[in-house]
C-alpha cells in the first residue's frame, strides 16, 4: 500500500532535483528509488545512499506515513 | 534543538580558543590532541578556489557525530573527551572548517584517537561542499 513520505535532497542531488525536498507516494524504498530516478534521470549517475528517518539503509525497506527519506550523495566533510 | 556539532560560517580563532578551554576542568587529562582542517585555495581547471560552501543534513549529522564520539571512546580506553565541530555555510580559503579535540590520560591514545575521529568524520558525517571560485 502506498503512503506519503517526505524526501530530502542533499549536495549534488539537491542541485539535480532543483529543490531541497518534496513528497512522494510509495509503499517501499525500492519503488521510491525507481520513481525518483524516473523523475530525475541525472541521478542515475550519482552513487547516492538513502537514509530512512536519519539512519542509512542497508537494504530496501517498507515505508509508513510521515517517514523521512534522505538522498545522500557521497559525504565530503572534513 | 541547536546542533552541538555544526557551526554557521568559519571556525574562528575566538571559537577555537573557547573550545580549547573545555577540557581544562579535567586535570587527569595529560594529553590534548587537536586537528584543525582549513579550506585550501586549490586551483581547479585554471580557477582558484576562494571559498567552500558546506551544507549538512543537520539532524543526521548530530546523531552521527554522537556515534563517532561514542565509538572513539570505546576504541581508545584512555580517551576522556572528544569534541567535534564542523562548519556549514561559506568558509573562505585559509579559514578553518573542522575542529577536533581529543583529551586522554597519555599521548598515545589522544594522537591516535584524533586521527581516527578525523577518518570517521570523512566516512560518516553527512556534510557536502561546493567550491566557490575567484
Amino acid at each position: 500500500m502506498s503512503t506519503v513520505v517526505k524526501v530530502l535532497y542533499f549536495g549534488t542531488a539537491q542541485e539535480m532535483a532543483g529543490r531541497p525536498s518534496e513528497e512522494f507516494e510509495a509503499g517501499d524504498t525500492a519503488t521510491l528509488r525507481t520513481i525518483i530516478l524516473e523523475r530525475y534521470p541525472a541521478m542515475r549517475s550519482l552513487s547516492f545512499r538513502i537514509a530512512l528517518n536519519r539512519i542509512l539503509l542497508k537494504e530496501e525497506s517498507g515505508l509508513k506515513e510521515n517517514d523521512i527519506i534522505a538522498i545522500l550523495p557521497p559525504f565530503e566533510g572534513g | 534543538m541547536k546542533n552541538r556539532y555544526l557551526v554557521g560560517g568559519p571556525i574562528t580563532p575566538l571559537l577555537i580558543s573557547e573550545l580549547m578551554t573545555l577540557g581544562n576542568d579535567d586535570a587527569g587529562a595529560g594529553a590534548v590532541s587537536i586537528f584543525i582542517g582549513r579550506v585550501r585555495d586549490d586551483e581547479v581547471s585554471g580557477k582558484r578556489v576562494k571559498a567552500i560552501e558546506y551544507s549538512a543534513y543537520n539532524d543526521m549529522a548530530d546523531k552521527e557525530a554522537e556515534e563517532i564520539v561514542k565509538t572513539v571512546k570505546a576504541a581508545f580506553s584512555d580517551v576522556r573527551r572528544v569534541i567535534i565541530v564542523h562548519s556549514t555555510g561559506v568558509v573562505n580559503a585559509g579559514e578553518a572548517s573542522l575542529f577536533i579535540l581529543v583529551t586522554s590520560g597519555h599521548r598515545d591514545h589522544s594522537t591516535r584517537a584524533c586521527r581516527h575521529t578525523l577518518e570517521m568524520i570523512k566516512e560518516r558525517l553527512p556534510v557536502w561542499k561546493k567550491e566557490l571560485y575567484l
